[in-house]
């Protein structure tokens, strides 16, 4: 007897030819789903959703675990989260031994409570003023919070200890830093103005003038008044020239570069020639001089200690000012 | 048949790799979040801290302690290996805190109340002063000493040196302020024990730092590196 082949099915196709052609058909075999020479919708779909779900749940749990994106749950490393802010399971257990003077163990439940309590408000509080903006008007908050992030800055600096190689090799780049400050008596004289004298004249008298003054004139009243000099004013104390020791940072100061450069260079009881400077012709006389004296390292190591420190702070809040300011946007007005 | 042998090892190996990720961050969350006391009655948290902990150690701890804890002279890094701790008792929760946040780091939690002062090269002490203390320091921790001198050194000791304000009056150290105890030590100090480095301890004073971890190491391994250490020390 010969099996009747289907209307639809073409005589002579072959049983795999037949298979292929009900790809939908929800009879097929656990073999045919791995056959992967087929095409099969079904497990297509299947292995798409089965994708998707793996992708969703590695997302997820990416998400939901990540430090600072979690809702729900506490981070292993925090005793508690304050609007997501973690407080530290370990501060949590210094502070308490620190409290009690006793091991965590030995702190009861309700010391431990306690001291919970007092972080969680104080984390309250730290945010209640960051919400009110109390750095934004408060001038105690702010110089806490300059003061915080400078130390913040400094903290390498302050931390590393400089070595003995670093101490002496500052020191012999520097010093004319470490000497002992020079002091001097001095006056400073300027030659008055006369209307029928012109500038090569004056000139003249100058030179006239330190010459006498070089073979001992006396720097009396009558001199400069017969010589046409007067004190610069430079140095005058309560309208007489000032007679009494002067520091030499100080004379520095007082004195415009020019004259001070030479002043600088004048041993005790010696003239100099005249300066011409820009409001007029001066002329220095020194009658006591103590030099600055090189200062030994040994004497001046906690200066070298603490001025190369203070050079790296200086370098690194710089540094830091023109980070800040790079990343700012400052609207500044040109009057002021 | 292959393919679907191909597919369950496939679905084997992802079933591990998710059991794995799971029990791993199951136990370093039950590791951190453990009391320290706890993780001492626990074998699978010291087991899981040990797998952890040495490769931390060796990469950033072990230039200044030494490969095998046991500290530096020449930078004063202190032996991890014995029971002396210069803050606090040792305690796993003590040695956390000193990972976390360093001495002399920096950070403002670091432990920080007072490093050594140059005593001599301040001037606070004569050359003569430094050496009487010193002559003391040898005598109280049962070394070879000058005694006239050593009793200077006492006198100095408790006076003018002020050395006891931080040593304390017996010599024992103050774990508070992490200074280390000048008797008793055998032979384990700091930076030396003989005449000649007390001799600079004293004269140039110290400043010893360590590093603020936080924020490099995560809190697993900073866990796993204190229950190390705590071992390391209080093994018999």
């Amino acid at each position: 007897m010969i099996e009747p082949l289907s209307k639809a099915e073409p005589p002579g196709s072959l049983p795999s030819q037949r298979r292929r052609t009900s790809g939908s058909d929800t009879s097929i075999s656990s073999n045919d789903f791995f056959d992967f020479s087929r095409t099969d919708s079904r497990r297509s779909f299947l292995l798409l959703a089965l994708g998707a779900a793996l992708g969703l749940a590695i997302a997820g749990y990416g998400l939901f675990t990540a430090k600072g994106t979690s809702t729900t749950r506490l981070p292993p490393e925090d005793i508690a989260l304050v609007n997501q802010k973690p407080i530290y399971r370990s501060d949590f257990v210094i502070q308490t031994q620190n409290l009690y003077s006793v091991p965590f163990e030995q702190t009861t439940r309700p010391q431990r409570r306690k001291v919970l309590d007092d972080m969680i408000n104080e984390e309250l509080m730290v945010q209640r003023g960051i919400e009110v903006d109390l750095p934004g008007y408060d001038p105690d908050v702010r110089t806490a919070l300059v003061n915080g992030v400078e130390l913040q800055m400094y903290a390498d600096v302050l931390a590393q200890a400089p070595t003995e190689e670093q101490l002496e090799a500052y020191y012999d780049a520097h010093r004319a830093k470490y000497s002992s400050i020079g002091v001097m008596r001095m006056r400073d004289l300027m030659l008055n103005i006369r209307p029928d004298e012109a500038a090569p004249q004056r000139s003249e008298r100058a030179r006239k003038l330190v010459a006498e003054l070089r073979n001992g004139a006396s720097l009396d009243d009558a001199f400069m008044q017969l010589n046409g000099l007067r004190d610069s004013g430079a140095l005058m104390q309560s309208g007489k020239p000032d007679l009494g020791d002067i520091f030499d940072f100080a004379a520095q100061a007082k004195l415009t570069p020019k004259v001070f450069a030479v002043v600088n260079q004048l041993p005790a009881g010696q003239v100099s020639d005249p300066i011409d400077d820009t409001d007029g012709i001066h002329i220095e006389v020194v009658t006591e001089r103590k030099a600055p004296k090189a200062q030994d390292f040994e004497a001046v190591r906690m200066r070298v200690w603490s001025d190369i420190k203070t050079e790296a702070q200086d370098r690194i809040r710089n540094a830091t000012y023109r980070y800040l300011r790079s990343k700012a946007e400052i609207l500044a007005s040109v009057a002021y | 048949m292959v393919r679907f042998g191909l597919a369950s090892v496939a679905v084997m190996v992802l079933g591990i790799a998710i059991y794995q990720l799971i029990h791993v961050s199951g136990i370093e969350a039950r590791l951190v979040r453990a009391l320290p006391a706890e993780i001492d009655r626990d074998p699978k948290l010291k087991k899981y801290a040990r797998s952890v902990a040495p490769a931390v150690y060796s990469e950033h701890c072990a230039a200044c302690h030494g490969a095998t804890l046991q500290g530096n002279h020449s930078n004063g890094a202190p032996n991890l290996a014995d029971k002396v701790w210069l803050y606090g008792t040792g305690s796993i929760s003590d040695i956390e805190a000193t990972i976390l946040y360093g001495i002399r780091s920096g950070h403002p939690k670091a432990h920080n109340l007072t490093d050594m002062p140059a005593f001599g090269r301040n001037g606070q002490l004569t050359q003569q002063d430094v050496q009487d203390v010193v002559e003391y320091i040898l005598k109280i921790s049962g070394q070879r000493s000058n005694n006239i001198s050593a009793e200077r050194g006492q006198a100095i000791y408790a006076g003018a040196g002020v050395c006891y304000d931080c040593h304390g009056s017996d010599a024992l150290g103050v774990s508070d302020y992490g200074t280390p105890a000048l008797i008793g030590r055998d032979g384990d100090w700091l930076y030396g024990g003989d005449r000649n480095t007390l001799y600079k301890t004293v004269y140039d004073g110290r400043h010893g730092l360590c590093p603020a971890w936080i924020g490099k190491l995560s809190f697993v391994q900073i866990r796993a590196l204190a229950v190390f250490l705590h071992e390391g020390s209080h093994h018999d």
